[in-house]
């Protein structure tokens, strides 16, 4: 099959290496661009187990030695990690006679690797900026950070585009690194709503079983356990959810204000209410995305919120903050429910009226799944994005660079 | 010939013994023929582009501005070492014969430049991590001597300035000694052994 158009992604997670949202970002987008015509090239750490190069769904994944030694900080082994992928990737390149016309770097996290390769090779480079630094942490305040900023902002200015995927992570970059408004653009994360579709109702019940009573509804959390993901408010709001609803919180992820909840919890006397899994794997986590009668995303800061969107097409009904991209993704009383960020009351308001009102769940429900299939759909993502990258290779073919 | 030489230090910008060594060397390089270009890193008081007795000169400075350490530093840095010589590359038609890096920093650089563009590259050896940390193992200087170690591992050829330096590449790195060559810095043979060293480089013959 001859490609019109080759693109190589770098990131630093790719199945089955899973740390955040840009690993099944990835994952996804490049399987619909392969799909849809593009020769797509990941370049992504190893993973114990994980062969250094394979074909799936027609992506060619190529796994680099992530720098193993160690290395005095997060941020100086990012770096490390960046001279091995990017030699590794140079050395691809010239063994495909530079047959790649773009470079996609997801993140700071090889923001070097990606600039590198535009340099050598002369073809563009385009950014996905998933996340900044500035708003992670609330502002700037050390050292540290600000490097990390200062690298997010050369790396938007070495890309000929900057991808984002919420209209307010557009805005957000824009202020963020004083961009220009026409080097960015808006492709939203997508959602595979099959995953969802293709389980069992007797494994329903089953893991619904290992949760909750049968008569307590599922309050749901996922995500890790820090600050800027807003747990602590969920947490803070169950006493008085319990006080009108026979409810379990069941609360999955890790992060390091997981001792620090527990604890909340131990202390409010609800230890046997509120449940905390860890990290669970993909099929126990879609069933219990199914089976919850109310998911629950109180994030402060939140550029995206891939797991509204999981929710959504799990049918379970969203409460989410009205903040960043979760604004976006919700519509308020028709896709979903809603609340004020950081806000404990309401935040009850919002998990108390959709557990006592089923009929006003299933229409959030019914609303919120048809929404996702117009809007996140992975394969009009990824023709979306084919079209930035026409885009840009007709603007770079009038360059000196040509 | 045409040859790129990456260094850290070079004059006005003084840090150590490097920078006057690697301009007596690229000077002597233009006086032999070689087309030399230093690129190097500049702090704002130096300008951006040169050619000081014939030698064109290319500063570039680190677009980060924040650091945590010297290891952050010189990461960052390389990229720009990189597209500057990468620019050196496309603007004379991709007609270069070599890289000469000069110590561990700029060893990134020239790694990325050699597996991309088929430059080899020689690693010029002034010191070692092992000698200046006087053996220190912490992850800072571990990360340091892995540079090296590729730097070492990817080189056609190294340039050491003592039989002490050889055996202590041999030693620290197991260098097979075939692919490491002594040249006394400003001996009667100096420029006339790196130029006969350059040619067995030039064109991926010794890599």
């Amino acid at each position: 099959m001859s490609h019109e158009l080759s693109v190589m992604m770098l990131t630093w997670e790719f199945p089955p290496r899973i740390i955040g949202g840009i690993s099944p970002h990835v994952y996804y987008l490049s399987k619909s661009l392969a799909r849809n015509g593009v020769k797509v090239y990941v370049v992504t750490c190893d993973f114990p187990g994980a062969p250094q190069h394979e074909v799936v769904d027609g992506v060619e994944i190529f796994r680099i030695d992530s720098y193993k030694n160690p290395s005095p900080d997060f941020a100086t082994w990012v770096y490390l990690m960046n001279v091995n992928m990017q030699k590794e990737a140079a050395a691809l390149v010239n063994s495909l006679d530079g047959k790649v016309d773009v470079f996609h770097a997801h993140d700071w996290l090889v923001a070097t690797a990606g600039i590198g390769l535009k340099h050598v090779f002369r073809k563009p480079l385009l950014a996905t900026m998933h996340s900044t630094e500035i708003g992670r942490r609330n502002g700037i305040h050390f050292d540290y950070e600000r490097m990390i900023h200062e690298t997010e902002a050369w790396l938007t200015y070495e890309a000929w585009r900057v991808i984002c995927c919420s209209d307010y992570m557009v805005s957000h970059v824009r202020w963020a690194f004083g961009l220009p408004a026409d080097k960015l653009v808006m492709a939203p994360n997508g959602v595979n709503a099959d995953v969802y579709a293709k389980i069992d109702n007797d494994d329903l019940s089953r893991i619904r079983s290992k949760f909750a009573l049968p008569e307590e509804k599922i309050i749901l959390f996922v995500g890790r356990l820090v600050h800027e993901k807003g747990v602590h408010v969920l947490v803070n709001a169950v006493p008085k959810v319990l006080g009108r609803v026979n409810a379990k919180l069941i609360i999955v992820g890790n992060g390091y204000m997981r001792d620090q909840l527990s604890n909340i919890v131990k202390s409010m006397g609800f230890a046997h209410k509120v449940m905390f899994t860890g990290f669970v794997d993909d099929e126990t986590l879609r069933k219990l995305q199914k089976c919850a009668d109310v998911s629950v995303v109180p994030s402060l800061f939140e550029p995206f919120g891939i797991v509204a969107l999981e929710a959504m097409a799990a049918k379970s009904p969203v409460v989410v903050s009205d903040t960043g991209g979760l604004s976006e993704i919700v519509e308020h009383d028709v896709s979903g429910v809603k609340v004020y960020a950081d806000n404990p009351e309401s935040l009850v308001w919002g998990i108390t009226k959709v557990l006592t009102d089923d009929n006003y769940a299933n229409w959030l429900r019914n609303n919120a799944y048809k929404r996702i299939q117009e809007k996140y759909d992975w394969n009009k993502i990824a023709q979306q994005t084919k079209t930035i990258y026409n885009n840009v290779l007709t603007e770079c073919s009038k360059s000196f660079w040509a | 010939m045409r040859a790129i030489i990456l260094s850290w230090e070079y004059p006005p910008r003084i840090v150590g013994q490097l920078a006057d060594y690697v301009r007596a060397l690229a000077g002597q390089l233009v006086k032999n023929k070689v087309e030399a270009y230093v690129v190097t890193y500049h702090d704002f008081s130096t300008g951006e582009y040169d050619e000081p007795d014939g030698v064109k000169t290319c500063r570039v400075t680190n677009p980060v501005h924040t650091h945590i350490g010297v290891l952050t530093w010189v990461l960052t840095l390389n990229q720009e070492i990189e597209r500057s010589a990468a620019n050196i590359y496309y603007k004379t038609g991709k007609q270069v014969d070599l890289i000469d890096a000069h110590d561990w920093h700029f060893i990134p650089a020239a790694v990325t430049l050699k597996k991309a563009l088929n430059l080899p590259f020689i690693y010029s050896v002034e010191s070692l991590e092992e000698h200046r940390s006087h053996g220190a193992n912490s992850p800072f200087n571990m990360a340091i001597k892995s540079i090296e170690w590729l730097g070492m591992y990817e080189a056609g050829k190294l340039i050491v300035k003592s039989d002490w330096m050889r055996d202590e590449v041999y030693r620290l790195y197991k260098v097979p000694l075939e692919k490491v060559k002594v040249i006394l810095p400003k001996s009667a043979n100096w420029v006339k052994n790196v130029l006969e060293t350059y040619q067995t480089v030039a064109g991926g013959k010794a890599s």
